[in-house]
């Protein structure tokens, strides 16, 4: 079987598959895998397979309109990457699927280099991370209302007084 | 006395004792000339320099063009500066720390914008987080436009500064006015957002079907979703009939 998300090598494909039981997508990207299980595939990577380096970590929000083509309601995905200096592989990547509202379990505990990027994510996208010590805004001031990533954002929202 | 003195409405006993003495009157025009060349001459630059402008900006107070021969020394505390340059995009969170600089700097005091984009936001202008011009929050003197400028312009821009101080030095009115909150519908989007009613469903079937074509919507059912978009539009429309 061959998953969506081939940058990932066959090490870590069967590892994704046989002890995580991933599944491709429908619109694309890494493999998907249960959100519980995530902290623990992130050790796994981690300690047993050199993936030291957090690459990054990139939400997108599917807004209701496009629920037919995700079938699982208003969602946020989140894809996850981690980089390797001694398997001399690109990455090790795969994706979770949260409903708009729900926590993500946070990588800080494991990589200390997920602390800002997940406070990006927040902060743009407005997915929370479970157990993250500061998640506060990272990009935009810290009276900002609502997350501009999102796709129901209206564009003209006004910005007291500059804007 | 020379002065025509009728239509005067206020007295101050300094104003008083000039018109007064013969000659004195002549004496201070020439003071304020002095005055406003020791400012046109050392315009001290405090440089906001936020982007790809600042880097032009560099080259203006470096040795090819030189800015320092006009006596505009560029400055790192706005308390030592007369001018305050700005150069590049402000974002709505840093508008609120140029403003704080700006009400720092002392009296009297002028603003340069330089580049488009603190101009006018230029093609940020509708963005969320960008400020469309600076001169919705501080008067603004000399506009140098470009995208960047190159230094030379920056330093035209430097002398009709110089040629605004001196005329309003010679009593010319100058005054400076922010500019009126930018209109509504400059900042709607051109393309009407997901579920959006004025959203032609047209629109929808040529970015889905340019994103199956880039391969990423393999087994979407493209006419399917279509038709329950269709379907829940009009489910709410009913709604919206029945209330």
């Amino acid at each position: 079987m061959k998953l969506l998300g081939a940058e990932n090598s066959p090490e870590v494909q069967q590892l994704l598959i046989e002890q995580f039981s991933a599944t491709a997508t429908t619109i694309g990207g890494p493999p998907e895998i249960a959100v519980d299980r995530h902290v623990e595939l992130a050790k796994i990577l981690r300690d047993e397979h050199q993936y030291r380096i957090f690459g990054f970590v990139v939400a997108v929000h599917y807004p209701t309109r496009v629920k037919e083509a995700t079938e699982a309601g208003e969602v946020i995905r989140v894809s996850y990457g981690l980089r390797s200096v001694g398997k001399g592989t690109r990455l090790a990547s795969w994706q979770l699927c949260v409903p708009v509202g729900q926590s993500v379990p946070t990588l800080v505990y494991l990589f200390a280099g997920a602390d800002w990027q997940e406070r990006e994510q927040y902060d743009l996208v407005g997915v929370r991370f479970d157990g993250h010590p500061d998640l506060r805004r990272l990009m935009l001031s810290e009276d900002w209302q609502g997350h501009p990533l999102r796709k129901d954002y209206a564009i003209d929202t006004k910005v007291h007084p500059w804007r | 006395m020379a002065v025509d003195e009728s239509y005067r409405t206020y007295s101050h006993p300094v104003y008083d004792f000039m018109m007064k003495v013969p000659g004195l009157d002549v004496m201070t025009t020439t003071v304020d000339k002095i005055l406003s060349y020791g400012s046109e001459a050392s315009l001290w630059i405090f440089p906001v320099a936020t982007s790809c402008c600042g880097i032009e900006f560099m080259a203006l107070a470096a040795s090819r063009v030189d800015a320092d021969r006009m006596g505009a020394i560029v400055r790192g505390s706005p308390r030592h500066s007369d001018v305050m340059i700005v150069a590049g995009t402000i974002t709505v969170k840093m508008a609120p720390r140029v403003k704080k600089l700006w009400d720092q700097m002392p009296e009297p005091k002028w603003a340069i914008a330089v580049g488009s984009c603190a101009i006018s936001g230029d093609f940020y202008r509708d963005i969320y987080s960008v400020v469309p011009g600076i001169d919705t929050f501080i008067p603004v003197d000399v506009y140098v436009p470009g995208c960047p400028p190159n230094p030379e312009a920056m330093m035209h821009g430097l002398l009709r500064l110089q040629e605004k101080i001196r005329a309003s030095a010679s009593g010319r009115d100058l005054n400076r006015e922010a500019r009126p909150e930018p209109i509504q519908h400059q900042r709607l989007p051109r393309l009407p957002i997901l579920g959006d009613p004025s959203r032609p469903s047209d629109l929808d079937r040529q970015q889905v079907a340019s994103a199956a074509s880039l391969g990423w919507w393999d087994e979407l059912n493209l006419d399917k979703a279509l038709e329950l978009a269709a379907s829940e539009s009009a489910n709410e429309s009913d709604d919206e009939q029945k209330t």
